[in-house]
Protein backbone atom coordinates (compact mmCIF):
# COMPACT_ATOMS: atom_id res chain seq x y z
CA UNK A 1 0.00 0.00 0.00
CA UNK A 2 1.25 3.47 -0.79
CA UNK A 3 2.11 5.96 1.88
CA UNK A 4 -0.86 8.18 1.19
CA UNK A 5 -3.23 5.21 1.28
CA UNK A 6 -1.87 4.20 4.69
CA UNK A 7 -2.28 7.73 5.93
CA UNK A 8 -5.80 8.00 4.55
CA UNK A 9 -6.78 4.72 6.20
CA UNK A 10 -5.33 5.88 9.50
CA UNK A 11 -7.15 9.19 9.22
CA UNK A 12 -10.43 7.42 8.54
CA UNK A 13 -9.94 5.08 11.48
CA UNK A 14 -9.05 7.95 13.83
CA UNK A 15 -12.02 9.93 12.52
CA UNK A 16 -14.44 7.08 13.22
CA UNK A 17 -12.95 6.58 16.68
CA UNK A 18 -13.30 10.31 17.38
CA UNK A 19 -16.93 10.28 16.31
CA UNK A 20 -17.49 7.27 18.56
CA UNK A 21 -15.82 9.03 21.51
CA UNK A 22 -17.87 12.17 20.91
CA UNK A 23 -21.11 10.18 20.69
CA UNK A 24 -20.23 8.35 23.88
CA UNK A 25 -19.64 11.68 25.64
CA UNK A 26 -22.99 13.08 24.55
CA UNK A 27 -24.76 9.88 25.62
CA UNK A 28 -23.20 10.02 29.09
CA UNK A 29 -24.26 13.66 29.31
CA UNK A 30 -27.77 12.75 28.21
CA UNK A 31 -27.98 10.07 30.87
CA UNK A 32 -26.96 12.57 33.58
CA UNK A 33 -29.84 14.94 32.91
CA UNK A 34 -32.85 13.14 34.39
CA UNK A 35 -34.96 16.31 34.26
CA UNK A 36 -34.38 16.57 30.51
CA UNK A 37 -35.08 12.86 30.05
CA UNK A 38 -38.28 13.21 32.03
CA UNK A 39 -39.35 16.24 30.00
CA UNK A 40 -38.67 14.68 26.63
CA UNK A 41 -40.49 11.49 27.62
CA UNK A 42 -43.44 13.41 29.03
CA UNK A 43 -43.83 15.52 25.92
CA UNK A 44 -45.21 12.74 23.69
CA UNK A 45 -47.65 11.63 26.38
CA UNK A 46 -48.83 15.20 26.74
CA UNK A 47 -49.25 15.54 22.99
CA UNK A 48 -51.30 12.39 22.73
CA UNK A 49 -53.62 13.66 25.46
CA UNK A 50 -53.76 17.25 24.18
CA UNK A 51 -54.33 16.55 20.53
CA UNK A 52 -55.85 13.10 20.73
CA UNK A 53 -58.48 14.04 23.27
CA UNK A 54 -58.65 17.83 23.91
CA UNK A 55 -58.64 18.93 20.27
CA UNK A 56 -59.31 15.51 18.81
CA UNK A 57 -62.73 15.33 20.42
CA UNK A 58 -63.85 18.17 18.13
CA UNK A 59 -62.01 17.05 15.02
CA UNK A 60 -63.79 14.67 12.74
CA UNK A 61 -61.83 12.67 10.20
CA UNK A 62 -63.89 11.42 7.30
CA UNK A 63 -64.16 7.65 7.45
CA UNK A 64 -61.57 7.21 10.15
CA UNK A 65 -60.42 7.52 13.71
CA UNK A 66 -58.72 10.86 14.51
CA UNK A 67 -56.24 9.30 16.89
CA UNK A 68 -55.08 6.86 14.23
CA UNK A 69 -54.75 9.80 11.87
CA UNK A 70 -52.89 11.82 14.51
CA UNK A 71 -50.24 9.34 15.65
CA UNK A 72 -48.03 9.50 12.53
CA UNK A 73 -48.24 13.28 12.86
CA UNK A 74 -47.03 13.11 16.46
CA UNK A 75 -44.11 10.89 15.42
CA UNK A 76 -43.19 13.61 12.93
CA UNK A 77 -43.56 16.32 15.56
CA UNK A 78 -41.27 14.56 18.02
CA UNK A 79 -38.65 14.43 15.28
CA UNK A 80 -39.11 18.15 14.71
CA UNK A 81 -38.86 19.02 18.39
CA UNK A 82 -35.64 17.08 18.78
CA UNK A 83 -34.15 19.48 16.22
CA UNK A 84 -35.06 22.36 18.50
CA UNK A 85 -33.36 20.64 21.42
CA UNK A 86 -30.22 19.96 19.44
CA UNK A 87 -30.02 23.58 18.27
CA UNK A 88 -30.13 24.82 21.86
CA UNK A 89 -27.66 22.18 23.01
CA UNK A 90 -25.17 23.02 20.26
CA UNK A 91 -25.46 26.76 20.95
CA UNK A 92 -24.84 26.06 24.65
CA UNK A 93 -21.81 23.91 23.82
CA UNK A 94 -20.40 26.62 21.58
CA UNK A 95 -20.61 29.20 24.33
CA UNK A 96 -18.60 27.05 26.72
CA UNK A 97 -14.86 26.59 27.03
CA UNK A 98 -15.12 22.94 26.12
CA UNK A 99 -15.19 23.83 22.41
CA UNK A 100 -11.76 25.41 22.69
CA UNK A 101 -10.49 22.31 24.40
CA UNK A 102 -11.77 20.10 21.60
CA UNK A 103 -10.35 22.36 18.95
CA UNK A 104 -6.85 22.16 20.38
CA UNK A 105 -6.98 18.36 20.35
CA UNK A 106 -5.93 16.33 17.34
CA UNK A 107 -9.54 15.35 16.60
CA UNK A 108 -11.08 14.98 13.18
CA UNK A 109 -12.87 18.26 12.63
CA UNK A 110 -16.17 16.58 11.93
CA UNK A 111 -16.12 14.25 14.93
CA UNK A 112 -17.82 16.38 17.57
CA UNK A 113 -20.59 17.44 15.22
CA UNK A 114 -21.18 13.92 13.93
CA UNK A 115 -21.18 12.70 17.52
CA UNK A 116 -23.85 15.27 18.31
CA UNK A 117 -25.98 14.08 15.41
CA UNK A 118 -25.61 10.38 16.27
CA UNK A 119 -26.28 10.87 19.96
CA UNK A 120 -29.41 12.88 19.18
CA UNK A 121 -30.62 9.98 17.06
CA UNK A 122 -29.88 7.45 19.79
CA UNK A 123 -31.36 9.55 22.59
CA UNK A 124 -34.49 9.96 20.47
CA UNK A 125 -35.17 6.22 20.44
CA UNK A 126 -36.60 5.96 23.99
CA UNK A 127 -38.89 8.91 23.19
CA UNK A 128 -40.09 7.11 20.10
CA UNK A 129 -40.71 3.95 22.11
CA UNK A 130 -42.81 5.83 24.67
CA UNK A 131 -44.71 7.44 21.86
CA UNK A 132 -45.42 4.11 20.17
CA UNK A 133 -46.66 2.76 23.50
CA UNK A 134 -48.94 5.78 23.91
CA UNK A 135 -50.23 5.34 20.39
CA UNK A 136 -51.00 1.68 20.93
CA UNK A 137 -52.72 2.56 24.20
CA UNK A 138 -55.08 5.01 22.52
CA UNK A 139 -56.02 2.64 19.75
CA UNK A 140 -53.57 3.45 16.98
CA UNK A 141 -52.47 0.38 15.00
CA UNK A 142 -50.01 -0.04 12.15
CA UNK A 143 -52.16 -2.23 9.94
CA UNK A 144 -49.91 -2.64 6.94
CA UNK A 145 -47.54 -5.22 8.36
CA UNK A 146 -44.49 -5.04 10.63
CA UNK A 147 -42.07 -4.62 7.72
CA UNK A 148 -43.75 -1.46 6.50
CA UNK A 149 -44.08 -0.14 10.05
CA UNK A 150 -40.32 -0.56 10.58
CA UNK A 151 -39.72 1.11 7.24
CA UNK A 152 -41.90 4.01 8.39
CA UNK A 153 -39.89 4.45 11.60
CA UNK A 154 -36.63 4.31 9.65
CA UNK A 155 -37.98 7.04 7.41
CA UNK A 156 -38.97 9.16 10.43
CA UNK A 157 -35.51 8.70 11.93
CA UNK A 158 -33.78 9.54 8.65
CA UNK A 159 -35.83 12.70 8.37
CA UNK A 160 -35.03 13.36 12.03
CA UNK A 161 -31.30 13.17 11.29
CA UNK A 162 -31.74 15.62 8.42
CA UNK A 163 -33.77 18.07 10.53
CA UNK A 164 -31.23 17.53 13.31
CA UNK A 165 -28.46 18.78 11.00
CA UNK A 166 -30.52 21.90 10.36
CA UNK A 167 -30.87 22.26 14.12
CA UNK A 168 -27.09 21.90 14.52
CA UNK A 169 -26.58 24.60 11.90
CA UNK A 170 -28.93 26.96 13.73
CA UNK A 171 -27.09 26.18 16.97
CA UNK A 172 -23.74 27.00 15.34
CA UNK A 173 -24.98 30.25 13.80
CA UNK A 174 -26.94 31.52 16.79
CA UNK A 175 -25.05 33.76 19.16
CA UNK A 176 -26.47 32.15 22.29
CA UNK A 177 -28.68 29.34 23.50
CA UNK A 178 -31.61 31.72 23.96
CA UNK A 179 -31.20 33.03 20.43
CA UNK A 180 -31.10 29.48 19.07
CA UNK A 181 -34.25 28.64 20.99
CA UNK A 182 -36.16 31.54 19.50
CA UNK A 183 -34.82 31.16 15.97
CA UNK A 184 -35.49 27.43 15.69
CA UNK A 185 -38.98 27.49 17.18
CA UNK A 186 -40.48 29.80 14.57
CA UNK A 187 -39.94 27.49 11.58
CA UNK A 188 -40.76 24.48 13.72
CA UNK A 189 -44.20 25.77 14.60
CA UNK A 190 -44.89 26.92 11.05
CA UNK A 191 -43.71 23.61 9.58
CA UNK A 192 -45.58 21.60 12.17
CA UNK A 193 -48.92 23.33 12.08
CA UNK A 194 -49.31 24.47 8.47
CA UNK A 195 -49.32 20.86 7.30
CA UNK A 196 -51.33 17.70 7.43
CA UNK A 197 -49.72 16.74 10.74
CA UNK A 198 -52.79 17.57 12.85
CA UNK A 199 -55.59 18.23 10.41
CA UNK A 200 -56.49 17.61 6.78
CA UNK A 201 -55.52 20.78 4.88
CA UNK A 202 -58.52 20.28 2.56
CA UNK A 203 -60.56 22.69 4.71
CA UNK A 204 -57.91 25.43 4.84
CA UNK A 205 -58.21 28.59 2.73
CA UNK A 206 -56.75 28.02 -0.72
CA UNK A 207 -53.48 29.94 -0.26
CA UNK A 208 -52.71 28.21 3.01
CA UNK A 209 -53.76 24.84 1.61
CA UNK A 210 -51.10 25.08 -1.11
CA UNK A 211 -48.41 25.75 1.48
CA UNK A 212 -49.70 22.95 3.68
CA UNK A 213 -49.75 20.45 0.82
CA UNK A 214 -46.23 21.23 -0.33
CA UNK A 215 -44.81 21.40 3.21
CA UNK A 216 -42.24 18.59 3.56
CA UNK A 217 -43.77 17.70 6.93
CA UNK A 218 -46.96 16.78 5.07
CA UNK A 219 -44.95 14.49 2.81
CA UNK A 220 -43.36 12.89 5.89
CA UNK A 221 -46.65 12.20 7.71
CA UNK A 222 -48.33 11.08 4.50
CA UNK A 223 -45.49 8.61 3.98
CA UNK A 224 -45.93 7.45 7.55
CA UNK A 225 -49.70 7.05 7.22
CA UNK A 226 -49.20 5.12 4.01
CA UNK A 227 -46.68 2.71 5.52
CA UNK A 228 -48.74 2.25 8.71
CA UNK A 229 -51.92 1.81 6.68
CA UNK A 230 -53.56 4.81 8.39
CA UNK A 231 -54.35 6.69 5.18
CA UNK A 232 -57.72 8.31 4.74
CA UNK A 233 -58.68 9.02 1.19
CA UNK A 234 -56.49 9.55 -1.85
CA UNK A 235 -53.80 12.28 -1.93
CA UNK A 236 -54.79 15.65 -3.41
CA UNK A 237 -54.23 15.49 -7.13
CA UNK A 238 -51.42 17.51 -8.66
CA UNK A 239 -49.32 17.59 -5.50
CA UNK A 240 -46.38 15.43 -6.53
CA UNK A 241 -44.81 15.36 -3.07
CA UNK A 242 -47.98 13.84 -1.58
CA UNK A 243 -48.50 11.45 -4.46
CA UNK A 244 -44.98 10.12 -3.90
CA UNK A 245 -44.48 10.87 -0.20
CA UNK A 246 -41.91 8.16 0.56
CA UNK A 247 -39.64 9.07 -2.35
CA UNK A 248 -40.03 12.77 -1.57
CA UNK A 249 -39.19 12.38 2.11
CA UNK A 250 -36.25 10.10 1.44
CA UNK A 251 -34.79 12.34 -1.27
CA UNK A 252 -35.28 15.54 0.72
CA UNK A 253 -33.69 14.05 3.84
CA UNK A 254 -30.68 12.87 1.85
CA UNK A 255 -30.26 16.24 0.15
CA UNK A 256 -30.45 18.09 3.47
CA UNK A 257 -27.87 15.78 5.06
CA UNK A 258 -25.49 15.94 2.09
CA UNK A 259 -25.68 19.72 1.86
CA UNK A 260 -26.02 20.81 5.49
CA UNK A 261 -23.66 18.40 7.26
CA UNK A 262 -20.51 19.67 5.47
CA UNK A 263 -21.61 23.27 6.08
CA UNK A 264 -21.93 22.49 9.79
CA UNK A 265 -18.50 20.84 9.92
CA UNK A 266 -16.93 23.79 8.14
CA UNK A 267 -18.72 26.27 10.33
CA UNK A 268 -17.73 24.40 13.49
CA UNK A 269 -14.06 24.21 12.61
CA UNK A 270 -13.90 27.88 11.66
CA UNK A 271 -15.97 29.28 14.47
CA UNK A 272 -14.25 31.91 16.52
CA UNK A 273 -15.55 32.90 19.86
CA UNK B 1 17.30 20.16 22.39
CA UNK B 2 18.41 23.77 22.14
CA UNK B 3 16.04 24.47 19.25
CA UNK B 4 13.25 26.78 20.38
CA UNK B 5 10.00 25.00 21.18
CA UNK B 6 8.02 28.12 20.29
CA UNK B 7 8.97 30.82 17.83
CA UNK B 8 6.66 33.62 16.87
CA UNK B 9 7.59 36.34 14.41
CA UNK B 10 5.70 39.59 14.18
CA UNK B 11 2.28 38.19 15.03
CA UNK B 12 -0.57 40.58 14.32
CA UNK B 13 -4.30 40.24 14.74
CA UNK B 14 -7.20 42.66 14.87
CA UNK B 15 -10.82 42.16 15.89
CA UNK B 16 -12.70 44.70 13.83
CA UNK B 17 -11.26 48.08 14.76
CA UNK B 18 -9.50 46.72 17.83
CA UNK B 19 -5.85 45.84 17.30
CA UNK B 20 -5.37 43.00 19.73
CA UNK B 21 -1.87 42.19 18.51
CA UNK B 22 0.30 44.69 16.69
CA UNK B 23 3.68 43.01 16.62
CA UNK B 24 4.57 40.19 18.94
CA UNK B 25 7.68 38.08 18.50
CA UNK B 26 9.01 35.58 20.97
CA UNK B 27 11.26 32.56 21.31
CA UNK B 28 10.89 29.97 23.99
CA UNK B 29 13.72 27.48 24.41
CA UNK B 30 12.76 23.83 24.76
CA UNK B 31 12.38 22.83 28.39
CA UNK B 32 12.05 26.37 29.69
CA UNK B 33 9.21 28.37 31.13
CA UNK B 34 8.26 31.64 29.54
CA UNK B 35 5.78 34.01 31.14
CA UNK B 36 3.78 36.34 28.97
CA UNK B 37 3.11 39.19 31.31
CA UNK B 38 0.60 41.94 30.70
CA UNK B 39 -2.55 43.62 31.86
CA UNK B 40 -6.03 42.64 30.81
CA UNK B 41 -6.43 43.29 27.10
CA UNK B 42 -2.68 43.44 26.43
CA UNK B 43 -2.92 40.61 23.90
CA UNK B 44 -1.84 37.64 26.01
CA UNK B 45 -4.80 35.43 25.27
CA UNK B 46 -4.82 36.34 21.59
CA UNK B 47 -1.16 35.29 21.37
CA UNK B 48 -1.93 31.98 23.06
CA UNK B 49 -4.95 31.37 20.81
CA UNK B 50 -2.83 31.88 17.72
CA UNK B 51 -0.05 29.63 19.00
CA UNK B 52 -2.55 26.90 19.91
CA UNK B 53 -4.18 26.95 16.43
CA UNK B 54 -7.46 28.35 17.75
CA UNK B 55 -7.17 31.63 15.90
CA UNK B 56 -5.46 32.47 12.61
CA UNK B 57 -2.95 35.31 12.73
CA UNK B 58 -3.41 38.12 10.25
CA UNK B 59 0.28 38.89 10.12
CA UNK B 60 3.50 37.12 10.98
CA UNK B 61 4.09 33.45 11.52
CA UNK B 62 4.70 31.03 14.33
CA UNK B 63 6.08 27.57 14.90
CA UNK B 64 5.32 25.32 17.82
CA UNK B 65 7.28 22.10 18.39
CA UNK B 66 8.78 22.60 14.95
CA UNK B 67 5.51 22.90 13.03
CA UNK B 68 3.82 25.91 11.54
CA UNK B 69 0.66 26.78 13.45
CA UNK B 70 -1.20 27.78 10.30
CA UNK B 71 -0.21 25.21 7.68
CA UNK B 72 0.52 22.29 10.03
CA UNK B 73 -2.13 22.87 12.67
CA UNK B 74 -3.06 19.19 12.94
CA UNK B 75 0.56 18.26 13.74
CA UNK B 76 0.86 21.09 16.25
CA UNK B 77 -2.27 19.83 18.02
CA UNK B 78 -0.72 16.41 18.60
CA UNK B 79 2.16 18.02 20.49
CA UNK B 80 0.57 20.69 22.62
CA UNK B 81 -1.46 20.83 25.78
CA UNK B 82 -3.65 23.84 26.46
CA UNK B 83 -5.30 25.05 29.62
CA UNK B 84 -7.38 28.10 28.92
CA UNK B 85 -8.86 30.72 31.18
CA UNK B 86 -12.30 29.19 31.10
CA UNK B 87 -13.06 25.79 32.50
CA UNK B 88 -13.17 23.27 29.70
CA UNK B 89 -14.22 20.20 31.63
CA UNK B 90 -17.64 18.75 31.15
CA UNK B 91 -19.69 19.36 34.29
CA UNK B 92 -21.93 16.38 33.68
CA UNK B 93 -19.03 13.96 33.48
CA UNK B 94 -16.91 12.76 36.38
CA UNK B 95 -13.29 13.81 36.63
CA UNK B 96 -12.19 10.39 35.43
CA UNK B 97 -14.65 10.36 32.52
CA UNK B 98 -13.45 13.76 31.41
CA UNK B 99 -9.82 12.70 31.35
CA UNK B 100 -10.61 9.43 29.62
CA UNK B 101 -12.58 11.25 26.93
CA UNK B 102 -9.67 13.60 26.28
CA UNK B 103 -7.30 10.62 26.18
CA UNK B 104 -9.45 8.88 23.58
CA UNK B 105 -9.59 12.07 21.56
CA UNK B 106 -5.79 12.09 21.63
CA UNK B 107 -5.96 8.58 20.12
CA UNK B 108 -4.33 6.91 23.06
CA UNK B 109 -6.88 4.09 22.96
CA UNK B 110 -9.18 3.02 25.76
CA UNK B 111 -6.62 1.12 27.84
CA UNK B 112 -3.88 3.75 27.80
CA UNK B 113 -6.45 6.51 28.35
CA UNK B 114 -7.61 4.75 31.48
CA UNK B 115 -4.07 4.20 32.73
CA UNK B 116 -3.05 7.83 32.12
CA UNK B 117 -6.27 8.97 33.80
CA UNK B 118 -5.31 7.04 36.93
CA UNK B 119 -1.79 8.47 36.90
CA UNK B 120 -2.94 12.05 36.44
CA UNK B 121 -5.66 11.85 39.09
CA UNK B 122 -2.94 10.65 41.43
CA UNK B 123 -0.49 13.35 40.37
CA UNK B 124 -3.02 16.14 40.82
CA UNK B 125 -4.46 14.83 44.05
CA UNK B 126 -7.91 14.17 42.61
CA UNK B 127 -8.22 10.44 43.26
CA UNK B 128 -10.83 10.95 45.98
CA UNK B 129 -13.01 13.03 43.64
CA UNK B 130 -12.45 10.97 40.50
CA UNK B 131 -15.97 9.47 40.54
CA UNK B 132 -17.68 12.76 41.33
CA UNK B 133 -19.32 14.93 38.71
CA UNK B 134 -17.17 17.95 37.87
CA UNK B 135 -20.04 20.29 38.77
CA UNK B 136 -19.35 19.40 42.39
CA UNK B 137 -15.65 20.34 42.11
CA UNK B 138 -14.17 23.45 43.70
CA UNK B 139 -12.51 26.09 41.52
CA UNK B 140 -9.04 24.82 42.38
CA UNK B 141 -9.99 21.20 41.63
CA UNK B 142 -11.42 22.20 38.25
CA UNK B 143 -8.21 23.99 37.31
CA UNK B 144 -6.14 21.01 38.34
CA UNK B 145 -8.35 18.69 36.34
CA UNK B 146 -8.07 21.02 33.36
CA UNK B 147 -4.31 21.00 33.71
CA UNK B 148 -4.31 17.22 34.03
CA UNK B 149 -6.37 16.95 30.84
CA UNK B 150 -3.79 19.03 29.00
CA UNK B 151 -1.10 16.56 29.97
CA UNK B 152 -2.75 13.27 29.14
CA UNK B 153 -0.78 12.77 25.91
CA UNK B 154 2.57 13.99 27.30
CA UNK B 155 2.65 17.22 25.29
CA UNK B 156 5.99 18.74 24.33
CA UNK B 157 4.69 22.25 24.80
CA UNK B 158 2.16 23.34 27.37
CA UNK B 159 0.17 26.56 27.19
CA UNK B 160 -1.35 27.91 30.37
CA UNK B 161 -3.53 30.95 29.94
CA UNK B 162 -3.80 32.67 33.32
CA UNK B 163 -3.67 29.41 35.21
CA UNK B 164 -4.29 30.95 38.62
CA UNK B 165 -6.62 33.85 37.87
CA UNK B 166 -9.62 33.69 40.16
CA UNK B 167 -8.16 31.08 42.48
CA UNK B 168 -7.89 31.58 46.21
CA UNK B 169 -4.38 31.63 47.73
CA UNK B 170 -4.48 27.93 48.54
CA UNK B 171 -5.58 26.99 45.03
CA UNK B 172 -2.90 29.26 43.64
CA UNK B 173 -0.17 27.68 45.69
CA UNK B 174 -1.34 24.22 44.60
CA UNK B 175 -1.27 25.25 40.94
CA UNK B 176 2.24 26.63 41.32
CA UNK B 177 3.41 23.37 42.82
CA UNK B 178 1.81 21.43 39.98
CA UNK B 179 3.35 23.66 37.32
CA UNK B 180 6.81 23.45 38.89
CA UNK B 181 6.68 19.68 38.96
CA UNK B 182 5.83 19.65 35.25
CA UNK B 183 8.72 21.86 34.40
CA UNK B 184 11.13 19.61 36.22
CA UNK B 185 9.86 16.89 33.88
CA UNK B 186 11.18 18.83 30.88
CA UNK B 187 7.95 20.21 29.43
CA UNK B 188 8.21 23.58 27.72
CA UNK B 189 5.68 25.97 29.22
CA UNK B 190 4.28 29.24 27.98
CA UNK B 191 2.10 30.80 30.63
CA UNK B 192 0.29 34.10 30.67
CA UNK B 193 -0.26 36.01 33.83
CA UNK B 194 -1.07 39.43 35.18
CA UNK B 195 0.73 38.61 38.40
CA UNK B 196 4.34 39.65 38.65
CA UNK B 197 5.13 37.36 41.53
CA UNK B 198 3.80 34.46 39.51
CA UNK B 199 6.05 35.31 36.56
CA UNK B 200 8.99 35.86 38.88
CA UNK B 201 8.52 32.55 40.65
CA UNK B 202 7.74 30.29 37.73
CA UNK B 203 9.40 31.70 34.65
CA UNK B 204 12.91 31.46 33.21
CA UNK B 205 12.13 34.30 30.82
CA UNK B 206 9.49 36.98 30.87
CA UNK B 207 8.00 38.75 27.88
CA UNK B 208 6.07 41.85 28.85
CA UNK B 209 3.39 42.79 26.36
CA UNK B 210 1.24 45.85 26.32
CA UNK B 211 -1.34 46.90 23.74
CA UNK B 212 -0.29 44.14 21.40
CA UNK B 213 3.42 44.97 21.50
CA UNK B 214 6.38 43.42 23.25
CA UNK B 215 7.65 46.15 25.53
CA UNK B 216 10.33 44.24 27.43
CA UNK B 217 11.80 40.79 27.66
CA UNK B 218 14.49 38.87 29.42
CA UNK B 219 15.10 36.89 32.58
CA UNK B 220 13.52 38.37 35.68
CA UNK B 221 16.99 39.58 36.73
CA UNK B 222 17.75 41.11 33.34
CA UNK B 223 14.46 42.95 33.36
CA UNK B 224 15.12 44.38 36.77
CA UNK B 225 18.64 45.39 35.74
CA UNK B 226 17.62 46.93 32.42
CA UNK B 227 15.05 49.20 33.93
CA UNK B 228 16.90 50.57 36.87
CA UNK B 229 20.29 50.53 38.43
CA UNK B 230 20.34 49.42 42.03
CA UNK B 231 19.78 52.02 44.67
CA UNK B 232 20.89 52.51 48.25
CA UNK B 233 18.36 52.77 51.00
CA UNK B 234 19.27 54.10 54.42
CA UNK B 235 16.73 53.60 57.17
CA UNK B 236 17.13 55.52 60.41
CA UNK B 237 15.93 54.31 63.80
CA UNK B 238 13.48 57.20 63.93
CA UNK B 239 12.01 59.79 61.57
CA UNK B 240 14.20 62.73 62.61
CA UNK B 241 13.82 65.38 59.87
CA UNK B 242 17.19 66.98 60.53
CA UNK B 243 19.02 63.65 60.43
CA UNK B 244 17.11 62.60 57.31
CA UNK B 245 18.14 65.81 55.58
CA UNK B 246 21.77 65.27 56.52
CA UNK B 247 21.69 61.75 55.12
CA UNK B 248 19.99 63.04 51.99
CA UNK B 249 22.80 65.55 51.40
CA UNK B 250 25.30 62.77 51.98
CA UNK B 251 23.71 60.52 49.36
CA UNK B 252 23.75 63.36 46.88
CA UNK B 253 21.85 63.78 43.59
CA UNK B 254 18.44 62.12 43.36
CA UNK B 255 18.00 61.36 47.03
CA UNK B 256 14.40 60.88 48.14
CA UNK B 257 13.02 60.80 51.62
CA UNK B 258 10.09 58.61 52.53
CA UNK B 259 9.12 57.83 56.10
CA UNK B 260 12.28 57.25 58.06
CA UNK B 261 14.37 56.17 55.11
CA UNK B 262 16.30 57.89 52.35
CA UNK B 263 17.08 56.29 49.03
CA UNK B 264 19.28 57.32 46.13
CA UNK B 265 20.73 55.71 42.99
CA UNK B 266 23.87 53.68 43.58
CA UNK B 267 25.85 54.63 40.50
CA UNK B 268 28.73 52.29 41.33
CA UNK B 269 26.75 49.51 42.95
CA UNK B 270 28.58 47.90 45.86
CA UNK B 271 31.38 50.45 45.81
CA UNK B 272 28.82 53.20 46.42
CA UNK B 273 27.41 51.22 49.31
CA UNK B 274 30.85 50.87 50.89
CA UNK B 275 31.41 54.59 50.62
CA UNK B 276 28.02 55.42 52.11
CA UNK B 277 28.59 53.13 55.08
CA UNK B 278 31.87 54.93 55.88
CA UNK B 279 30.21 58.34 55.56
CA UNK B 280 27.31 57.31 57.77
CA UNK B 281 29.69 56.15 60.50
CA UNK B 282 31.39 59.60 60.40
CA UNK B 283 28.03 61.36 60.48
CA UNK B 284 26.99 59.54 63.65
CA UNK B 285 23.21 59.46 63.10
CA UNK B 286 21.37 56.39 64.51
CA UNK B 287 21.06 54.04 61.53
CA UNK B 288 18.64 51.14 61.58
CA UNK B 289 19.60 49.58 58.26
CA UNK B 290 21.62 50.27 55.12
CA UNK B 291 21.24 48.24 51.97
CA UNK B 292 21.65 47.98 48.25
CA UNK B 293 18.30 47.31 46.62
CA UNK B 294 17.15 46.36 43.14
CA UNK B 295 13.99 47.67 41.61
CA UNK B 296 11.14 45.22 42.04
CA UNK B 297 9.54 43.54 39.06
CA UNK B 298 6.48 45.55 39.95
CA UNK B 299 8.38 48.71 39.19
CA UNK B 300 9.78 47.25 36.00
CA UNK B 301 6.29 46.38 34.88
CA UNK B 302 4.93 49.81 35.68
CA UNK B 303 7.81 51.51 33.93
CA UNK B 304 7.65 49.53 30.68
CA UNK B 305 3.90 49.65 30.40
CA UNK B 306 3.70 53.23 31.53
CA UNK B 307 1.70 55.48 29.26
CA UNK B 308 -0.48 58.52 29.53
CA UNK B 309 -3.65 56.46 29.38
CA UNK B 310 -2.87 54.94 32.72
CA UNK B 311 -2.51 57.89 35.06
CA UNK B 312 -2.64 55.53 38.02
CA UNK B 313 0.51 53.84 36.86
CA UNK B 314 2.56 57.03 37.05
CA UNK B 315 2.13 57.47 40.73
CA UNK B 316 2.98 53.85 41.34
CA UNK B 317 6.19 53.92 39.32
CA UNK B 318 9.60 54.29 40.83
CA UNK B 319 9.90 57.93 39.84
CA UNK B 320 13.41 59.27 39.36
CA UNK B 321 14.94 56.76 41.66
CA UNK B 322 16.19 54.25 39.15
CA UNK B 323 16.70 56.05 35.87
Amino acid sequence: MSDTAVRAERQLRDGLLDAYTATRRFLIRGKRQPDVIFGTLLMPVMFVVLFGYVFGSSIAVPGGNYRSYLMPGLFAMSVLFSAANVAVAVATDMSEGVVDRFRTLPIARSAIIIGRSLSTLLLGIPVLVVMIACGLAVGWRPVDGLGNAILAFLLFELFGVAIGWLGILVGLLAGSAQAADVIINIPIFLLGFISSVFVDPANMPAWLRVIAYWNPMSALVTAGRQLFGNTIGPPPSGVWSLEHPIATTFALAMVIIIVVAPICVHRYSHSIR
Amino acid sequence: MTAPAITAEHLARAFGPTKALVDVSLDVAAGSVCALLGRNGAGKTTTVRILTTLLPAEGGRAQVAGFDVASQAALVRTRIGVTGQTATMDELLTGAENLETIGRFCHLGAAISRRRTGELLEQFDLVGASRQLVKRYSGGMRRRLDLAASLIHHPEVLFLDEPTTGLDPVGRAEMWTSIRSLVSGGTTVLLTTQYLDEADRLADTIVVIDRGLVVAEGTPEQLKASIGRPFIRVTLTEADPAALEQVGRLLGEGAEVSGRSVSAPASDGLASLDQVVVWLRDLGVPVHEVGLEHPSLDEVFSTVTDHSHHPGVHSASAGGRGA
